[in-house]
């Protein structure tokens, strides 16, 4: 009974979404194809618009996601820290040394230079 | 349909206008930008009304019928200065500057009320292409990449890049001449990659730039240097509004243009430079580029020389200059910030010759050749079109270096008609005049 409830108020709120698109919209017809071409100050593109483009950031989101990654260790090491003490702290700081080494390679290959 | 609350609404806010600018069309854009009702799109998707200002050559007709028909429905035109295209048979003319505000604002009144009727289509509605639904998806050809989709064909990597070697595919287009961020009038074919220019050719020139009548008085007899160097002002001053404007800087290029509607002999640019300064407009990463070669910046001349490290300034020339103890300003690194600094640096400098020429009532000597704020002007030489120069300077800039490099650079020719604005004397030329 729940379940066919929701799945009434599933429908209710479809069908509000696609009646406020379409109300809006019920007497236009599609745009010409000269309006669809993209806007270039009257000039014309010879190929399509749909181009295998790079990021140039991306090796700075990846670096950014790697150490993100690296924060999640420490939250457990926390732990363990209070538990070890001094032997956690050497540990982390051999990782830590590990991944800066990541760091002034990357650093070397210019990948922190914005482009 | 009847009109509902929604169209009454609409037909209170702003009116989305999108500029093509003809020949001396930019008149418009500074008178505009002062309007509060008026909102100067930089794309005709988002205008309701088109306004053709200036002259159009019948060559570049045909590039004008296509940014009027990307315009939304419900749109209409104003034609400014400029015969209507004979399609549009209700299209309006108006050649009242001060009456252009209100007459945008009733026709997109008009439009929304529905008491106007939008513009027709006057292009056929034809796909570039005919959609041949070939391939293995309906993509219109064979293989992954071989097909026309939606008309066009797939770009390719048919360049290798110039950057750091890794290839993209390359885009070739045609932009402009009604291009906002180009000077008016000028088109080129531009492949990129990426955001990277890879190969740039003029393909239309800039129209001609009109100097004040002051700069051509000048040719004939002696002026005023008060009024001379304040014309200058005014003339760098525009520049700057649209550099501003293209740096997405609204609220500083009407400063700008504030400033140039009440310049006299005691004005300052202080709080520009100040706020320029402390806006971070020449850190900027995009005005890195574009750097000209002294052979290059000769070319051009004028400004974009002087901040290429020449010294040439035909002021220089002239005694009654000299007693002012002129001397030019120049900078030495020939990039886009060089021009810009070096553009506010000439700002300055005028304006303290003009203060100091005022007082002293000096008049020029030399009217042989003149220092426009183009250029040198003789009969021998007089600022030539540079356009040309782009094609050397833009490919390997990214985009946005691009754009504000043409944007630095005043490259259109000088026309032989003096500039016609309609605008009220400032105080200090009915003093000089």
């Amino acid at each position: 009974m729940e379940l066919l409830t929701l799945f009434i108020i599933l429908l209710f709120a479809l069908g509000a979404g696609w009646l406020v698109q379409w109300l809006p919209q019920r007497h236009s017809s599609m745009p010409t194809y000269p309006q669809r071409a993209p806007f270039l100050g009257g000039g014309s593109p010879d190929t399509h618009a749909w181009n295998r483009y790079h990021v140039r950031y991306y090796p700075m989101t990846l670096l950014l996601i790697a150490f993100e990654m690296e924060m999640m260790f420490m939250y457990p090491w926390a732990v363990v820290y209070v538990e070890e003490g001094l032997k956690a702290v050497m540990e982390m700081g051999m990782f830590l040394a590990i991944l800066s080494v990541g760091i002034v390679y990357a650093w070397r290959e210019g990948v922190f230079k914005w482009q | 349909m009847a009109v509902s609350w929604l169209h009454r609404l609409a037909g209170l806010t702003p009116v989305p206008v999108f500029p093509a600018l003809g020949m001396g069309g930019d008149v418009v854009l500074r008178r505009l930008a002062q309007a509060t009702n008026i909102e100067l799109v930089g794309s005709p998707r988002h205008a309701s009304v088109l306004l053709v200002a200036g002259g159009v050559q019948p060559d570049l007709l045909e590039a004008l019928r296509r940014v009027h028909d990307q315009l939304p429905w419900p749109s209409s035109s104003l034609w400014f200065r400029c015969e209507p295209l004979p399609e549009l048979e209700d299209a309006t003319r108006i050649d009242d500057i001060e009456a252009l505000p209100g007459a945008l604002a009733a026709i997109h009144r008009e439009l929304l009320l529905q008491r106007r009727g939008s513009s027709p289509r006057l292009l056929p509605d034809n796909p570039p292409n005919p959609w041949e639904g070939l391939g293995d998806d309906g993509h219109g050809g064979e293989g992954m990449m071989g097909g026309v989709p939606y008309g066009r064909p797939m770009a390719m990597n048919m360049h290798d890049d110039i950057r750091d070697g890794l290839t993209l595919d390359s885009l070739t287009f045609r932009i402009g001449p009604f291009f906002p961020a180009f000077p008016p009038g000028m088109s080129a074919e531009v492949t990129v990659q990426g955001d990277l220019v890879q190969s740039w050719t003029t393909q239309s020139l800039p129209h001609l730039v009109a100097l004040d009548p002051v700069f051509h008085d000048a040719r004939q007899r002696s002026v005023p240097i008060a009024r001379l160097e304040l014309a200058r002002v005014r003339y760098h001053l525009h520049r700057l509004f649209h550099g501003l404007r293209l740096a997405g800087w609204e609220s500083a290029a009407l400063h700008v243009l504030h400033l140039a509607m009440r310049l006299t002999s005691d004005s300052r640019a202080d709080a520009l430079r100040r706020r320029l300064e402390r806006y971070g407009f020449f850190y900027l990463a995009a005005l890195d580029g574009g750097v000209l070669e002294v052979e290059q910046a000769r070319r051009v001349g004028g400004p974009a020389s002087r901040a290429a490290g020449l010294d040439d300034d035909l002021r220089s020339e002239d005694a009654n200059y000299q007693r002012l103890g002129f001397s030019p300003v120049f900078h030495n690194a020939g990039d886009t910030r060089a021009r810009w600094q070096q553009i506010l640096a000439e700002i300055e400098q005028s304006l303290q010759l003009a203060k100091q020429a005022a007082r002293e009532d000096l008049h020029t000597q030399n009217s042989v050749a003149i220092e426009t704020p183009r250029g040198p002007w003789s009969d021998e030489r007089c600022p030539t079109d540079a356009s040309r120069l782009l094609d050397e300077i833009i490919p390997g800039l990214e985009w946005d270096s691009a754009l504000a490099t043409i944007a630095s650079l005043d490259i259109a020719a000088l026309s032989d008609w003096p500039l016609v604005e309609d605008k009220p004397l400032t105080r200090s030329e009915e003093r000089s005049s």
